[in-house]
């Protein structure tokens, strides 16, 4: 095994850990809504036992809110179950705009964390590239928290893919901040090290305060 | 006399829920959605107690319960997490959390803390008192 793979296997395990963590910090957000509101039925219930009347339509509101929270945990299981199945294959034809569409809704809480809006802007489908599921996603991760720390006073980041001649790029844009960031190095070794498994390319354009990533087929 | 929380957390349906299990247990209970509306309403005085979650956006709990303790050192504050750590768990004690729970919390349980942050807290105002009126007594030399 070389540096670069035990590198590439470190980062790749560093952003599984640190995506499964996140996703589950808002499931358990969701689990907590729901357990509360069962238990402000049991409240109800205990109150309408001691003659104190409430709003039976206070019930509709629980029901919709539980409903609601349900349906909120299920996605975010449907996104960590791709997450997960990203790995399954070494090599594998990937849509982009669903892989960018994956990963904003793994970064949503980081995304939040930072208080930023995040605009994704969608490539005509369909938008493919042979390559390594997972480790793309990796990399995209770090592209996004590079450019999370690199966004202008409005918080507003924004995901373009673009289909190009040699295959596709996805823009992180607009990255007003870039000025200091630039000077803390990105790519770093981290990003250098998947860029070369992914046989892609990525580059910051100051001028246009973007950051580019370049993809083609491996 | 009813407690008066301060209910901080950035997801709406946790506080109104959470509000209203706790206004049914006799609570009187004011919700911020962020740091800054939490510290704005500290500033307004007058609570007993905040049960504030860790991770929020801007500002996350920790840098809240230091600003907390600078304007109001009396005020008695339970940090809720969904990943709660011993070592996030003693951080926020060394920083003057009254407790750390896991959620989501035993209403029950987190009831019973909130009793417990309004002692508290009448020890420490009382406390105050005492070495205030000692000093202008000892300032009037009497």
């Amino acid at each position: 095994m070389t540096i670069t793979t035990e590198l590439t296997g470190w980062t790749g395990l560093q952003f599984f850990g640190r995506t499964t963590a996140s996703v589950s910090h808002d499931l358990k957000n969701a689990l907590a809504i729901i357990k509360e509101n069962a238990g402000l039925l049991n409240d109800y219930l205990l109150m309408a036992e001691k003659g104190t009347p409430f709003k039976p339509e206070r019930l509709k509101i629980v029901a919709d809110r539980i409903d609601q929270q349900t349906r909120r945990a299920d996605t975010l299981i449907k996104f960590l179950n791709r997450f997960g199945h990203s790995i399954d294959e070494p090599l594998a034809t990937v849509d982009l705009n669903e892989a960018v569409s994956l990963l904003a809704a793994l970064t949503q809480r980081e995304v939040a964390m930072k208080q930023a809006t995040l605009q994704l802007s969608m490539g005509e489908s369909p938008m493919t590239v042979k390559t390594a599921p997972f480790w793309l996603l990796t990399f995209l991760g770090h592209c996004m928290t590079f450019s999370l720390k690199a966004l202008g006073p409005d918080k507003i980041l924004r995901l373009q893919v673009e289909k190009v001649k040699e295959g596709a790029r996805i823009l992180f844009s607009p990255l007003s901040g870039l000025q200091g960031a630039e000077k803390g190095g990105f790519p770093g070794d981290a990003e250098i090290a998947l860029l070369n498994s992914l046989n892609a390319a990525c580059h910051i354009d100051p001028d246009a305060a973007m950051l580019i990533v370049n993809l083609s087929n491996r | 006399m009813a407690e008066k929380i301060l209910l901080v957390d950035d997801e709406t349906d946790f506080l109104e829920v959470m509000s209203e299990r706790m206004s049914a247990r006799g609570m009187e209970v004011t919700t911020a959605e962020s740091a800054l509306e939490a510290l704005d309403q500290v500033e307004k005085g007058g609570f007993d107690a905040i049960v504030l979650d860790l991770m929020m956006p801007g500002m996350d709990g920790l840098e809240t319960l230091k600003a907390i303790k600078r304007k109001r050192p009396e005020l008695q504050v339970i940090l809720l997490s969904g990943h709660a750590t011993l070592e996030k768990g003693v951080e926020a004690m060394k920083l003057g959390a009254m407790d750390f729970v896991e959620k989501p919390a035993d209403i029950d349980a987190l009831t019973e803390k909130i009793h417990q942050a309004r002692a508290e807290k009448m020890v420490l105002v009382e406390k105050q008192m005492e070495t205030k009126l000692k000093s202008i007594i000892n300032a009037r030399g009497w």
